[in-house]
């Protein structure tokens, strides 16, 4: 029986750009605190529940800090590939995600980057090129890498498939409470880096 | 005290944090070996340690986050044993029997979540009673927190449009009544927080408040989500029941956070259709609320939306938003008599912007705000306040930027008295801004009196306000101001030849009030605009009634004559004497032979009275001589006097080469191309033997002085200046003479006696190689030159 830890998991959306799971609009409405959400993701045999915590874009009211960082099996950042400003700043959003969120293992935690706003303007608006934004996730240890369009929210689908894929891999080592649980023979297995889609 | 304190929260949040761990720990194991009973035990302990007090907001909120995912894991559980088939029924009383009423309520909200989900009950009778239960909760921290859980666990599931929990009696108007209650009661715990407690820990709790807000208002952005949340359903429900609570409290923390949180997180539209509602709120809140800052959020929020496309605009004309905000915001100040200077500027700067996005064709309610702010600012003298002064170059720089057209601006009868408010440095300030506006947008003030305007507003720049002059203004500071006034005076056009001459009647006025420092900047360029006023009136016919009243050449050279005249007072000769020559040469193209004798004589009394420095004089007699030169205008007697003049000065220079070039370039004065009446070959070659001899003095004197000749430059270039003449076909000029100067170099640069010098060298051999060339070409030069050996 799959482990009930590794199905269920927890997925911060930081950046810039919102969407994701927000529908896409162009009035302005700000966020307050992080918008909370499950959602089901089928990938092979297994029922994947993620939370997602997604504050990325707009205003943020964040009174009350980001302890919601702490415990995230995966973090999503997302950028407007119409901003290099946003683009830019995933650096400093994934940083701070490290600072805040503190993974026993900094090196290896599990993102995903998203390039958002493909469509608009027929694309005539674009200034951060796919080739550019891939290089940067290949030189954070190589973070896959999805664009989504504005309009149709395409890709978002896989990019979560994507998360739940990356937790399979990384699941087993996970246990960090009572080192009772923890399967020896299992502790020396290579660790992943992502997924290569 | 407070380190100590800090330290305490640290070692409880740890304890917690620990006590947290070790049940959930426990709770795992239940939950991976299907025990109920267990899971059940230990997720209430564990729970239990959120029934802390010694936990500053900041902190309870980790441990808060640390028992939500391990909930996740528990509601997981609770799904299987669902789909087991244990009915949500007997879970959701099974967990009522926990002891404490904190952990069961926590325990009650994640079994409803499942409840809700499995649609065994109607979602709406599950968030009541939810909802209910949650008064049992009355500690402000832990009951926020606790709602702040129903309100996450309920996010997704509440009865919205088009959701799974919609329809069977479940409607869009239950879930905005859950989240409306959830957030009343909400309120109310955080309003609360303030009365409880010694008065001396108050700023303690207005801190600790500030960081609860969020949860608070968590609940108008759930609103906001709600697709069901139409305008009508905003309107007569949402908006009306969030307000009342808002003007109720009465608490002002709540009152200004919350007013802020409706401004941002509603769509724009719905706060255009609603605007008497929110703007009749505002009268109700407190006194001590920050409305200004309220009210401005609201405005740019507005300005964004009508700057965001044209198809929105007539949305605001249909709901009069002007007029609403305007009246709203006099309400505000008249009510708040306090109200600091920078909260008025700030609100009228808001209704300003606003009004310029929304209304840009009605330049009346433009100047109305403007006015309004007037009168508010009025017996108040000058604004002291920094701040404040910033916000009225803001205020005043927004039609600027609007229309890129200082032009519309003026036509704002209270833009120059709001400026009256401003100190002398703002003033400057805000006449920078202007002259920026107008150069960037090469803005054309068409007319005197617009001129005069324009000149009223950018005083400050203009003449020392007060009469005082600034003695503390930066030097560089001073140049660049003056710079771009000279810049504006620079682009002055006007295609109407009397409108421009007024146009620069005015400038000139004002720019003579200037004082000796700014003349230094504003004659030269006010000097060109009127002569490109002239080329723009030569070659027109003159009036021939003699009008007195037109714009003639000779009119516009009276006014220069003047206004150079006042650059004395500084003085600056050198620069004078050059506009002088530039005048002269206007005046000789205009055919008007008196007025360039009388520039000239002008710039000959500078020479001769003022200009004392040798460099200063070498560098005027070079330019006398160039104009000079190009001067057809002048009979015979004229021509002679100038000419015997500028010779004279020539010969009378300190040094002695400076003499041999100038008079060597005197050569030219008696030889134009393009005259005929103009080739006096004799003088040319006197001029040139002349400048021969004084090279020879030269040469004397600086082997006397020295022991050496020094080069023979002067030499090489005036064989150049000969090669010239005979080039030209001036018959004194004769291959003898040529042929004898060449020798002449030769043997100097072979004497002893001569300093060598490798400049002079090639300088020599380029001329000699340059007859070589000339001879090559054939023809009519080529024979010219063939006598000549080189």
């Amino acid at each position: 029986m799959p482990s009930r830890r590794r199905t269920l998991l927890k997925v911060i959306i930081l950046g810039d750009s919102g969407y994701v799971n927000k529908k896409f609009s162009n009035q302005y409405k700000a966020t307050i605190g992080a918008d909370f959400l499950t959602k089901e993701v089928q990938f092979e045999d297994r029922l994947f529940t993620l939370q997602i915590w997604d504050t990325a874009g707009q205003e943020r009211f964040q009174s009350l800090g980001v302890a919601f960082y702490r415990g995230a099996d995966c973090c999503v950042l997302v950028y407007d590939v119409n901003s290099m400003k946003s683009f830019d700043n995933l650096n400093n959003w994934r940083e701070e995600f490290l600072i805040q969120a503190s993974p026993s293992d900094p090196e290896n935690f599990p993102f995903v980057v998203i390039g958002n706003k493909i469509d608009v303007d027929g694309g005539n608006s674009r200034v951060v090129s796919e080739k550019k934004a891939r290089a940067w996730c290949a030189s954070k240890g190589n973070i896959p890498y999805f664009e989504t369009s504005a309009k149709e929210g395409i890709n978002v689908e896989e990019a979560f498939q994507c998360i739940a894929k990356n937790a399979l891999k990384s699941g087993e080592e996970e246990e960090i409470y009572l080192p009772d649980v923890i399967d020896v023979a299992n502790s020396g297995q290579t660790r992943s880096t992502g997924c290569e889609c | 005290m407070i380190a100590d304190r800090a330290e305490d929260e640290e070692k409880w949040l740890a304890a917690g944090m620990t006590g947290l761990q070790q049940n959930a720990f426990h709770m795992h194991r239940a939950l991976d070996s299907n025990n109920l009973r267990d899971a059940l035990k230990y997720s209430a302990q564990m729970l239990s340690e959120l029934r802390t007090s010694k936990l500053s907001p900041h902190k309870y909120y980790v441990l808060y986050m640390r028992a939500f995912d391990e909930l996740r894991k528990l509601e997981m559980f609770f799904k299987e044993e669902a789909r087991r088939g244990c009915s949500v029924i007997d879970l959701y009383e099974l967990v009522q029997h926990a002891g404490n009423i904190l952990p069961r309520l926590y325990l009650l909200c994640t079994v409803g979540s499942v409840y809700i989900k499995s649609k065994e009950a109607p979602a709406k009778d599950v968030l009541k009673d939810l909802v209910e239960m949650c008064r049992g909760i009355q500690h402000p921290v832990r009951g926020l927190f606790l709602r702040s859980y129903l309100s996450q666990v309920s996010r997704d599931k509440l009865p919205d449009i088009g959701s799974d929990y919609e329809g069977d009696g479940d409607t869009v108007v239950d879930a905005v009544d859950f989240v409306l209650q959830n957030f009343t009661e909400m309120n109310k715990l955080w309003v609360r927080m303030q009365h409880q407690g010694p008065a001396r820990e108050k700023e303690k709790r207005e801190k600790e408040r500030s960081e609860l807000r969020d949860l608070v208002g968590k609940n108008l952005h759930v609103l906001s989500q709600i697709e069901g949340v139409d305008l009508e359903m905003y309107k007569e429900t949402v908006l009306p029941r969030v307000l009342e609570q808002v003007v109720n409290c009465k608490d002002e923390i709540a009152q200004f956070y919350l007013m802020e949180c409706i401004i941002q997180v509603f769509p724009d539209e719905y706060h255009l259709q609603t605007l008497d509602v929110l703007l009749g709120a505002c009268p109700q809140l407190q006194p001590s609320v920050d409305i200004k800052t309220v009210l401005s959020q609201l405005m740019e929020r507005l300005s964004n939306y009508a700057a965001s496309s044209a198809e929105v605009l007539p949305e605001f004309l249909q709901v009069e938003a002007f007029s609403k905000l305007s009246n709203a915001i006099g309400k505000v100040i008249e009510a708040q008599v306090d109200m600091p200077t920078i909260g008025v500027v700030t609100l009228y700067s808001s209704l300003l912007k606003f009004t310029l996005h929304v209304h840009p064709d009605r330049l009346d309610y433009a100047d109305q705000v403007l006015g309004a702010c007037v009168k508010k600012l009025s017996g108040k003298g000058k604004i002291e306040d920094n701040k404040a002064t910033k916000q009225i170059v803001a205020l005043l720089s927004a039609p600027l930027e609007k229309y890129n057209d200082i032009v519309t601006a003026l036509k704002l009868s209270n833009y120059p008295r709001v400026m009256e408010y401003l100190d002398n440095e703002t003033n400057k300030v805000m006449a920078t801004v202007i002259i920026q506006s107008i150069l960037k947008n090469k803005t054309q003030i068409s007319t005197a009196e617009k001129m005069e305007a324009l000149f009223e507003l950018i005083k400050g720049l203009i003449k020392d306000l007060d009469g005082i002059p600034d003695d503390e203004l930066d030097e560089d500071d001073f140049k660049e101001e003056q710079n771009s006034v000279a810049r504006l005076i620079q682009m002055l056009s006007n295609d109407d030849p009397e409108e421009m001459f007024k146009i620069i009647c005015t400038v000139r006025k004002h720019v003579l009030t200037g004082g000796p420092k700014r003349l230094l900047f504003t004659v030269p360029p006010l000097v060109f605009s009127s002569l490109k006023l002239v080329r723009q009136l030569q070659g027109q016919e003159e009036n021939p009634f003699g009008d007195d009243l037109s714009t003639t050449p000779k009119k516009i050279f009276q006014l220069l004559n003047q206004t150079i005249e006042a650059l004395s007072s500084i003085p600056v000769p050198d620069l004078a004497l050059r506009l002088y020559l530039q005048c002269a040469e206007a005046a000789n193209d205009c055919e008007l032979e008196p007025v360039a004798y009388e520039f000239f004589t002008q710039a000959y009394i500078l020479y001769e009275e003022e200009i004392s420095d040798s460099k200063a004089q070498v560098t005027a007699i070079h330019l006398i001589i160039g104009t000079l030169q190009r001067m057809h205008v002048f009979g015979v007697e004229n021509k002679d006097t100038l000419t015997h003049k500028a010779t004279g000065y020539s010969a009378k220079l300190l040094k002695k080469p400076d003499q041999c070039r100038a008079v060597y370039a005197c050569g030219h004065l008696f030889w134009v191309d393009d005259q005929e009446n103009m080739k006096d070959g004799d003088r040319v070659l006197i001029c040139l033997k002349r400048a021969l001899r004084i090279a020879n003095a030269a040469q004397q004197m600086s082997n006397a002085a020295r022991g050496s000749t020094g080069s023979v430059t002067l030499f090489v270039e005036i064989l150049n200046k000969y090669l010239y003449f005979f080039e030209k076909g001036n018959p004194q000029i004769t291959v003898a003479s040529i042929q004898s100067l060449i020798e002449l170099i030769t043997n100097e640069m072979q004497s002893e006696s001569t300093t060598p010098d490798p400049a002079t060298d090639a300088f020599f051999a380029s001329t000699l190689r340059y007859i070589e060339f000339q001879k090559q070409k054939g023809g009519a030069v080529g024979e010219k030159y063939e006598p000549i050996k080189a």
